[in-house]
């Protein structure tokens, strides 16, 4: 057996993995996905802990972003998209032929990678969700305008001007919008597709800042091509590599210490 | 530059960590410099007992190594830290070897007053070359609490004093060497006594000489200049125009 194959077998004996002293949020167990007859994703097994950030990465095409879809069904829209296995949010169910997918996806949140502020001012954009949820007092929606700006690290810098379209803002500050639109219904876990990768080096420090500032409050799994930037911002990260989950551990360990010669190949760039 | 510079990131996670690595190799410092006190009383009274609490301790000191590589390689591989904050990693890095390597002759002075005691009860006071030993232990260790007010401070302010005394140690040293050599000469009787202070000596003198690394990597923090291997008039020059711009 080739070294690679040997890590991936070594790997499949850590299926199952928990995270010791940490409470569990979501969890998948033996989870496939197909797009046709070609799987995307085989047999991913693995915790994610509430309160921390857990950052996916792996070259293109590893299944990162699709897996991240499943987290509040996503890929429900893709017609062709099969999945098997469980996936369960605080022990429920996600694919329960039962389970309401809006109200799943209020209680998980996501950003994507560019920055999709609505034609409309901060305020609206920012209390869209409440509004659809039914929400129309005033004096709750000021509060929680206030807050998610506050939370996204925007507040101060616009208070002054909510009514303004969101569309003049800087790129940084539109993702930071969409973060606390995200934020605005208090979802439980709030998912990020390369969040950052559209902004320039400063704006991309404010949101990681921001993002290790939210997880105090939220569940987080970031999806990021960088892998400097997984380091920097996640306390657990999982390595991918064509549908397969091959590492996934503290994020200390994984960066200075790997357990598998692909992972520490992609880390250090011997490969992509 | 100013050390509260070290808390000015964006990423609160950086400025915690370079505010920890401050402080572990602070501290780590502190041990060293309190190992030298403790020698320097076992050398004075042939404390046999303190001296052996001096070896056991070291094992502190190592670990205290250990602690500062691991922070070292966690924020290098996760915040990928660059300009001042880059070599301030590659200078704990460094100022910890030297940390740690002082200990190790902090124990070598123990040692020789456990090995005077097992030589018939031999007091340390009495064995030719006490007083620069204890001379060149003294003046190691005030060179050592500079160094770590200097990297406390991050500024180079003092270095120059310390960088003189390091040679003033080192003419004292060479004289005491080559009066011992002739001792040893004369005085075959006294040759396993005598060996026993040389090991002593060289052990106090490379202190001093730890304690100037660590100045030569406090100038490289501070201006990204590597001196290590810069003549004497040429480096007290630099540290003179350095101290002029810290003003």
């Amino acid at each position: 057996m080739s070294e690679q194959n040997m890590s991936v077998a070594l790997d499949r004996d850590h299926r199952g993995m928990t995270l010791e002293g940490e409470e569990i949020a979501m969890e998948v167990k033996d989870w496939n996905l197909y797009y046709g007859s070609k799987q995307a994703l085989q047999n991913i097994n693995m915790q994610l802990p509430k309160n921390r950030v857990t950052a996916f990465i792996g070259p293109s095409g590893c299944g990162k972003s699709t897996l991240l879809r499943c987290f509040n069904r996503m890929n429900d829209l893709i017609s062709i998209v099969r999945v098997d296995g469980e996936m369960t949010l605080y022990g429920e169910d996600m694919y329960a032929k039962q389970m309401d997918v809006a109200a799943l996806r209020r209680r998980v949140g996501m950003v994507f990678q560019k920055p999709n502020p609505f034609p409309k001012s901060i305020y609206e954009n920012v209390c869209y969700g409440l509004r659809l949820q039914g929400l129309n007092d005033k004096a709750v929606l000021d509060e929680t305008v206030e807050w998610a700006l506050k939370g996204a690290g925007l507040w101060e810098e616009v208070k002054d001007r909510l009514d303004e379209n969101a569309l003049g803002m800087s790129g940084g500050q539109q993702q930071r919008l969409c973060i606390a639109r995200a934020i605005a219904i208090k979802p439980e876990v709030l998912l990020l597709d390369e969040p950052t990768s559209a902004l320039d080096p400063i704006s991309t420090l404010a949101i990681e800042e921001l993002i290790f500032e939210l997880k105090k409050e939220f569940t987080i799994l970031i999806v990021t091509h960088n892998m400097q930037q997984a380091a920097r911002v996640s306390d657990y990260t999982a390595f991918m590599y064509m549908g397969d989950l091959i590492e996934y551990t503290d994020t200390d360990s994984l960066f200075t210490n790997p357990q598998f010669k692909r992972t520490e190949d992609y880390i250090s760039g011997r490969y992509g | 530059m100013e050390k509260k510079e070290f808390g000015t990131h964006i990423s609160e996670m950086l400025n915690q960590n370079l505010e920890a690595l401050f402080n572990h190799i602070l501290a780590m410092g502190g041990m060293v410099e309190r190992q030298m006190d403790n020698a320097l009383q076992a050398l004075g009274t042939s404390d046999v007992a303190k001296a052996k609490e001096i070896i056991l301790f070291d094992k502190m000191i190592n670990d205290a190594e250990m602690e500062i590589d691991r922070l070292c390689a966690r924020v290098l591989a996760r915040q990928q830290p660059t300009a001042s904050d880059l070599r301030l990693i590659l200078v704990a890095i460094r100022v910890a070897i030297d940390l740690e390597r002082m200990g190790d002759e902090v124990v070598k002075l123990a040692k020789m007053v456990i090995a005077f005691d097992q030589i018939n009860q031999v007091k340390c006071s009495d064995v030719e070359g006490y007083i620069e030993l204890v001379d060149i232990s003294n003046r190691s260790n005030q060179m050592l609490k500079g160094t770590l007010d200097a990297f406390a401070r991050v500024s180079t302010d003092g270095a120059s004093q310390i960088v003189a005394e390091e040679e003033s140690i080192d003419r004292v040293f060479s004289n005491i060497m080559d009066q011992l050599k002739r001792s040893m000469q004369s005085q075959p009787d006294c040759f396993e006594c005598l060996m026993e202070m040389i090991i002593a000596l060289r052990a106090a003198e490379r202190v001093s000489d730890h304690a100037r690394n660590i100045v030569e990597s406090i100038v490289y923090l501070v201006n990204g200049q590597d001196v290590r291997n810069m003549d004497e008039d040429r480096l007290q020059a630099l540290l003179t125009k350095l101290q002029a711009e810290e003003g």
